[in-house]
């Protein structure tokens, strides 16, 4: 076997294969340098590929597994199935010290583990102002009324029957809370991106555009120009939504996510789709559209989701998620596994339409390479990006850079703080950096 | 038949029809709201006081209600914090005659209560009436909505202690909420018309133009503080919260 640590696209056996038992129990133990030791191990280990254990190779390959020398379990064992037992650490987890009442808080998407740009529907993030319901779907309804009785022809009731019987689209979509990195304004305050970047998902809806609703109903469009959502939960949260977005056809009253139902968390049986605006206007539990003639300055756009600036003003009605992207892997609180080559990967999304670019930095922004954009580039969805990187054991500093279609550029956090403080609590879209340590540790950090 | 079904629908579906044409091809679908039903679910009130219910409360007795039913989470006085952020606090008479929350611009507190912000007094009576109290939201009376509102107001120095709060009274009162003039929409984040065209904010212009430099882009990298010690133990065991597997583990707890 040859030695060619640096060499791109050779990958070596994970350390782990090659560690005693006393360096397991000091993994077990929580020791913090277990994988320098276990590197050092394992360069042993391949500078003499048969080790003391496995003298003619590797056991798990020598010495037959119990799920090849067995019979597996039935079909329908798990009539809905659920991830392997060994995923078990990518799980939907709060921020500690966030929220003092789990009702009114929110769990954040492990980024750090997932591929592609669909967020497992079990996984996608939440958010609840007073709490989850799982609704009953026969008694579900939807409500489209006017501010003023001229402004609609016909207010309606919808069951779940009707709206299910229209013709349905599905777009695929990225849901971002406005307060998601909320907490990295002054200083980097969370260990992973999960914590700084997990407010943030992306799924496949399926629904009726509600534009089609307004006109069955005969709204008059030209009156008309805001629409209130409200939800069926005990806040029953409001937020309003610009006609024009209704008019272009991209707003739709969802039930559908990833193919299956809404989850109950995430609004079953109905919520709506606001692509490119923040999470908060996708009421959740849909059950009333209002149209009317001016906006409604509800607690949720006046008290919250107000972005505060330097001179103490609050913007109110932000509601667009500006270009955004972050590394997702290698990230704050891993630890890479040996020196050589790792594939960079991260998430790119812009509220204003598709990712043109993302430009990855390996020195804290001296320099910029431009990644491989993966997969499909969708409109106001999740892009997924990848670029090579031969870690030669030296301090690094990672960052990723977005570009959308309009040629905004994601901003580094000078440039945004120059504008907008360090105060606002939303939409903080800047450049997140990782500083990779010689030990292979990862480190949330902030290049000022 | 079929076809001409399929052309109707596909111009439903990609562009602005007249409402006829909706209304003629999705038949048999929803039904007219009654009277009854628009009026259960119609609880929003916007700032020009569309929607509000007539009724009074005082003083007196939204200190009750609330004592009763609010002050568990938000304290007596509504300065709690202990459950959620304190609605009491921050804001000084010289705020509420000058319509701006002063502290807001100043780096000196991290407060932020409810009163410090908010600048419309429909917002505050359509919360209170649509979602509180938190165990049973929808419970109060109206005229015990305009009571706690009127023992809120008096707790920020708004209203005298002998106030009582009428809706003929609210759009005066709304003009002396401490940041009825912080507020603004001068900003790129609202997707629909502009203030110029009657509606909100500049039009999605962004507030940063950037040049994406490629290289030569900085001379130093200075680093901001680390990340507090505290912080990252507060999340717990980072090993456990990446895959076991791949390139990366998470990496353990430092020792103490």
């Amino acid at each position: 076997m040859n030695r060619t640590p640096n060499q791109l696209g050779r990958l070596r056996p994970a350390p782990e294969h090659f560690l005693t038992d006393a360096e397991i129990m000091a993994v077990k133990a929580g020791r913090r340098d277990f994988l320098r030791t276990s590197l050092q191990v394992a360069s042993a280990a391949m500078a003499a590929p048969l080790s003391a254990r496995a003298t003619e190779g590797d056991p798990v390959i020598l010495q037959l597994p119990e799920w090849t020398t067995t019979a597996g379990r039935p079909v329908a064992d798990r009539p809905y199935g659920t991830p392997s037992i060994h995923e078990s650490q990518l799980q939907r987890r709060q921020l500690r010290g966030l929220s003092k009442v789990a009702a009114n808080s929110a769990s954040f998407t492990p980024l750090q583990g997932l591929f592609g740009i669909i967020t497992p529907s079990g996984l996608h993030y939440e958010r609840h102002h007073q709490g989850w319901h799982d609704i009953d779907p026969t008694r579900h309804r939807l409500m489209i009324t006017a501010s003023n009785p001229a402004f609609i022809r016909t207010p309606k009731v919808y069951t779940m029957d009707d709206l299910m019987r229209l013709p349905p689209v599905s777009h695929i979509h990225f849901l971002e809370c406005g307060g998601n990195t909320g907490t990295e304004w002054g200083n980097a305050m969370v260990p992973t991106v999960q914590y700084t970047h997990g407010l943030l998902s992306c799924s496949e809806f399926t629904g009726v555009p509600l534009r089609l609703l307004l006109e069955h109903c005969g709204v008059d469009f030209k009156s008309a120009r805001y629409i209130l959502a409200e939800g069926a939960d005990g806040a029953s949260l409001t937020r309003t939504i610009p006609m024009e977005l209704v008019e272009s056809g991209e707003v739709f009253v969802a039930y559908g996510q990833n193919g299956e139902m809404l989850r109950p968390e995430n609004g079953y049986p109905l919520r709506l789709i606001v692509p490119g605006v923040q999470g908060v206007s996708w009421v959740k539990w849909l059950r009333r559209i209002e149209v009317g003639d001016q906006a409604y300055a509800s607690r949720e756009e006046t008290i919250h989701y107000v972005d505060q600036m330097p001179d103490g003003r609050l913007r109110q009605y932000t509601s667009v998620n500006e270009c955004k992207s972050v590394i997702t892997s290698p990230s704050g609180g891993q630890t890479l596994i040996s020196h050589g080559y790792f594939n960079v990967t991260g998430l790119a999304w812009s509220g204003r339409g598709k990712i043109r670019r993302v430009d990855v930095s390996f020195d804290g922004g001296r320099t910029w390479r431009q990644a491989r954009l993966e997969g499909p580039v969708l409109d106001k969805a999740l892009t997924r990006f990848n670029i090579d990187w031969v870690w030669d054991g030296e301090s690094a500093v990672l960052q990723s850079r977005a570009i959308d279609e309009t040629g905004y550029v994601q901003p580094n956090y000078g440039q945004l703080r120059s504008v907008r403080g360090s105060r606002s609590i939303y939409h903080n879209n800047a450049i997140q950096s990782w500083e990779v340590l010689p030990s292979g540790e990862v480190n949330n950090v902030q290049v000022l | 038949m079929f076809k001409y079904f399929e052309l109707v629908l596909l111009a439903v579906l990609v562009s602005a029809v007249p409402t006829a044409r909706a209304q003629d091809t999705f038949q048999r679908i929803g039904r007219e709201a009654t009277p009854a039903e628009l009026r259960a679910w119609d609880i929003d009130v916007r700032p020009d006081f569309l929607g509000l219910p007539p009724g009074s409360g005082n003083v007196a007795k939204g200190r009750e209600v609330f004592l009763a039913k609010c002050a568990a989470c938000h304290g007596a006085a509504g300065e709690s914090n202990a459950m959620f952020t304190p609605l009491i606090g921050g804001t000084t008479k010289e705020d509420i005659a000058s319509g701006r929350v002063k502290s807001l611009s100043l780096r000196t507190t991290s407060e932020r209560t409810m009163f410090m912000k908010v600048n419309t007094l429909s917002t505050l009576f359509d919360y209170i009436q649509r979602a509180m109290p938190w165990s049973q939201p929808k419970s109060l009376t109206t005229n015990e909505v305009y009571s706690v509102l009127a023992y809120l107001l008096n707790l920020a120095d708004v209203v005298p202690e002998n106030f009582t709060l009428r809706d003929i009274t609210m759009a005066e009162v709304q003009q002396r909420l401490p940041n009825r003039n912080g507020m603004t929409t001068d900003h790129g984040l609202w997707p629909g018309a502009s203030t110029n065209r009657g509606g909100i904010g500049n039009g999605g212009q962004p507030d940063l133009k950037i040049e994406a430099c490629m290289s030569d882009c900085r001379t130093e990298i200075r680093l901001g503080p680390p990340l507090p010690e505290s912080m990252r133990k507060a999340q717990g065991d980072l090993a456990e919260q990446t895959r076991a597997f791949g390139p990366v583990r998470g990496t353990s707890p430092r020792p103490n």
